[in-house]
């Protein structure tokens, strides 16, 4: 028992970040898509731009849904708390989201688009924002009382560090957003793409660089981690294959590549979610309440893991064939 | 006003809400899906292009649906966390996991397929496409599966021990298979196939009053009806089902909503209020119209009462629902309208055999085209009535008779739910006035009865026009 005891969190810590992270990665080019359809030169681009997401945004937004299921079945302390200390970003994300997805049905009937377009794009912005103002104030730490209750204020998420990773967030998005149009659109549409995708890679590369370098003034959870020597291998090779990727990205636009940038740019993300993942772990409400001091019964992790254990494979083989049904280029009906 | 009322109130205002804007939308994702997915069989055996001008035209329907039910969903999860996390943590092992459990198996599914289903004719064969429709149809009802086997968990919790403010799990199946599960399942899904023939009845009676397009919509009438046939009377049996359950788990609830005071002993026949002015101050009714000796017969179906019936006033007041005008009425709404909606099948069957169902009888009679045009309002109507007895009448526990609301509600500034809950009100009165706006325009424009089919199936050999036959005829 003992060791189902340490290992069932643990499982279910990966399988979250799993879920996190194929979120991110599969609505980040969502909402990267919805910001960029703000600059659309006109109604036709911006149709185009819908039209790659039609398919896909509603599965790929259900990652995040079956991610606060898992969080709140495997560890309903840290579902709670966590919630709780962020009320004010998780709505505001929410708004967005609700939003986003109305605007994008709304606008397909209507004849006067252009409320729906700028619903579309505030919506994704929103979305973008808030959960980087979620993910910073988790990564700075949410104050927490011996049972792991939430004790701060509610106004917890409003700093600068916070709107730091916001605004990188953003720039993620739009990197990831851009170089997903550039596998899904060509000629002036794609060029263009590659413009907002040279940028984005320079605006998320100092975001990056701004959140590495003030983290550890923000938390000193996280000053200790990173100055910890057990985890120095990880806090040297992490940064090298980021400066490879980056690189790489760079010159896979300046080649004009369709499918590398996206490429690179999923790797970046994943190599990102990694050093999250090193920085936090075993923690589940950072600093200092434990996947094993939050976690469910181990008899309801199990449970949970054989349903949904069984399930993610399957997901992943039906979302990858409607990706594979829709490949190739978009065009305007 | 709202600064008034306590975070308790305000989180249970927030919910009810919530849950009341959402429950417009899975309605049509779960029972117009069944809907798509017979009238995609009928294309797929009969290769007549009539069907797939059906299924093209009800999908657009669905997908603006689907896309505010979808968004609208996220509130109801998430704030499970934010407003009500000592809940959460009480019954999160269970609770939890079947919401994962549904976004897993039931979401997904329906989210993963829905992409082929809308965009995806061109795309892929049309077995795949038929396939893809069925799972998007599998997926919705299975959600009602997970969500109604949560809610009556909460209704008649059962599976595990309840200790240190906390529920923990022995028997997993035994906390899905809880004893409201299997008939709240049933109720739910007949009511969500049911409300959506009501609509397509009702689209198509309004379509058909203004002549447009006759045979398309004289069909999606005619197909909905006989649904409607199978589905309204089982859902009287089923309802009455809930009902009797309702009196063998929940005495509490089933005195608010029969409005009944005073204790009923066993062997007496009591009367039964079909209206009533239920006062709670005084605790009695001020007023009632009663049928004499009814009441055992609903319950037991037997002239007097097998067991006595417990009456409100023999509960301390902490520990039954209030609101009972609301609940009473509540109850008596949505049978009415179950009852009505089954009586307007049969008449709308009877006038079917008598041969009146033509396309000209909906310009003849607008009492009967309007009959049916206010029948999908008030499908929608007594869902959110059933919803209301449902868990208004669970009160005041979250959990029954383990968790009182007022302990399940997490602290919060009064502000911050303040802010949220009136976000959500404007924001949903918009929402809603703009899918009715836009569903109205996709109604008044009517399907593009010159759609050919993909890859040219079926186009040019099949009959002109496809009718179901009269069923005296």
């Amino acid at each position: 028992m003992d060791f189902l005891e340490l290992f069932m969190p643990t499982v279910w810590f990966v399988i979250l970040a799993l879920f996190l992270l194929l979120y991110v990665i599969l609505d980040g080019f969502d909402l990267g898509v919805g910001i960029l359809s703000l600059t659309s030169p006109g109604e036709d681009q911006r149709t185009i731009l819908m039209t790659s997401l039609g398919n896909v945004w509603d599965a790929n937004e259900t990652w995040l849904v079956l991610m606060g299921g898992a969080l709140f079945g495997a560890f309903p302390l840290a579902y709670g708390t966590i919630l709780k200390a962020l009320y004010g970003p998780i709505y505001l994300m929410i708004l967005g989201l609700i939003l986003r997805a109305v605007a994008f049905e709304f606008r397909e009937n209507a004849i006067n688009k252009r409320p729906w377009n700028l619903m579309f794009g505030i919506g994704s912005v929103l979305a973008a924002a808030s959960q980087g103002v979620c993910l910073g104030t988790v990564l700075a730490g949410i104050p927490t009382d011996a049972a792991g209750h939430f004790t701060g204020s509610a106004w917890i998420w409003v700093n600068p560090s916070s709107l730091l990773v916001a605004l990188t967030l953003i720039q993620g998005y739009v990197l990831i957003g851009s170089t997903y149009l550039i596998l899904k659109t060509s000629g002036e549409l794609q060029r263009l793409h590659v413009r907002t995708a040279r940028i984005a890679t320079a605006t998320t590369l100092m975001g990056a660089l701004a959140i590495t370098f003030t983290a550890p003034f923000a938390s000193e959870t996280l000053r200790q981690r990173l100055f910890d020597p057990a985890f120095l291998p990880f806090f040297v090779v992490l940064p090298l294959l980021g400066v490879a990727l980056i690189v790489q990205l760079f010159r896979s636009l300046a080649l004009q590549q369709e499918v590398w940038p996206f490429v690179y740019t999923v790797l970046l993300f994943i190599l990102s979610f990694a050093g999250l993942g090193v920085m936090v772990f075993p923690a589940v409400i950072p600093p200092s309440v434990t996947i094993f001091q939050a976690s469910a019964s181990v008899t309801s992790q199990v449970f949970m893991l054989t349903f949904i254990g069984v399930l993610i494979p399957i997901m992943l083989f039906y979302n990858i064939y409607n990706y594979i049904a829709f490949r190739g280029k978009v065009s305007a009906e | 006003m709202l600064a008034t009322f306590d975070v308790v109130t305000l989180s249970r205002l927030q919910f009810a809400l919530t849950a009341i804007f959402h429950m417009l939308w899975p309605v049509l994702s779960t029972g117009l899906a069944i809907f798509l997915v017979v009238l995609e069989a009928i294309w797929l055996r009969t290769s007549n292009p009539l069907y797939y001008r059906q299924a093209r035209f009800w999908a657009k329907l669905y997908v603006l649906n689907f896309g505010i039910g979808v968004a609208s969903g996220l509130p109801m999860e998430f704030q499970f966390g934010t407003n009500w996390a000592p809940l959460s943590e009480f019954a999160g092992d269970f609770f939890g996991s079947v919401l994962g459990f549904e976004g897993a198996m039931a979401f997904m599914l329906e989210a993963g397929f829905l992409g082929i289903m809308l965009f995806g004719w061109q795309k892929v064969p049309p077995v795949i496409h038929f396939l893809s429709t069925v799972m998007v149809a599998f997926g919705a009802n299975l959600s009602v599966f997970w969500i109604l086997s949560a809610n009556s968990w909460l209704q008649t919790p059962a599976g595990g021990t309840f200790s240190d403010g906390h529920f923990n799990v022995q028997n997993y199946f035994s906390a899905i298979n809880n004893p409201f599960m299997v008939k709240s399942v049933i109720h739910m899904s007949l009511a969500t196939v049911e409300t959506s023939m009501l609509v397509v009845a009702a689209i198509s009676a309004w379509s058909l009053m203004r002549q447009k397009a006759p045979e398309f919509f004289q069909f999606s009438f005619k197909l909905a009806l006989v649904i409607l046939l199978a589905v309204a009377p089982l859902q009287i049996l089923a309802g009455h089902e809930s009902g009797v359950q309702v009196a063998e788990r929940q005495p509490t609830k089933l005195a608010a909503i029969e409005a009944i005071w005073e204790d009923e002993p066993a062997g007496t026949s009591p009367a039964w209020a079909l209206v009533a002015v239920p006062d709670e101050a005084t605790g009695s009714n001020r007023w009632k119209l009663s049928v004499p000796g009814a009441l055992s017969w609903i319950l037991e179906s037997r002239p007097q009462l097998s067991k006595p019936v417990r009456g409100l006033n023999s509960w301390p007041a902490d520990q039954r629902p209030h609101m009972v005008g609301l609940l009473f009425y509540a109850f008596r709404v949505m049978i009415a309208i179950g009852m009505a909606a089954a009586a307007l099948s049969v008449l709308s069957l009877l006038l079917w055999w008598r041969g009146g169902l033509s396309a000209e009888s909906f310009v003849r009679w607008p009492w009967f085209s309007w009959a049916w045009i206010l029948s999908a309002p008030a499908g929608y109507l007594a869902i959110e009535a059933g919803w209301v007895v449902r868990c208004v009448g669970r009160q005041p526990w979250t959990v029954y008779g383990q968790l009182r609301t007022a302990d399940a509600a997490s602290v919060l500034p009064v502000g911050e739910v303040i802010t949220s809950l009136s976000t959500f009100a404007v924001l949903y009165s918009a929402l809603l006035m703009f899918a009715l706006y836009f569903g109205a325009r996709i109604i008044a424009k009517g399907p593009n009865i010159t759609l050919e089919p993909p890859g040219g199936r079926g186009s040019g050999a099949a009959p002109a026009a496809a009718t179901l036959p009269a069923p005296g005829a």
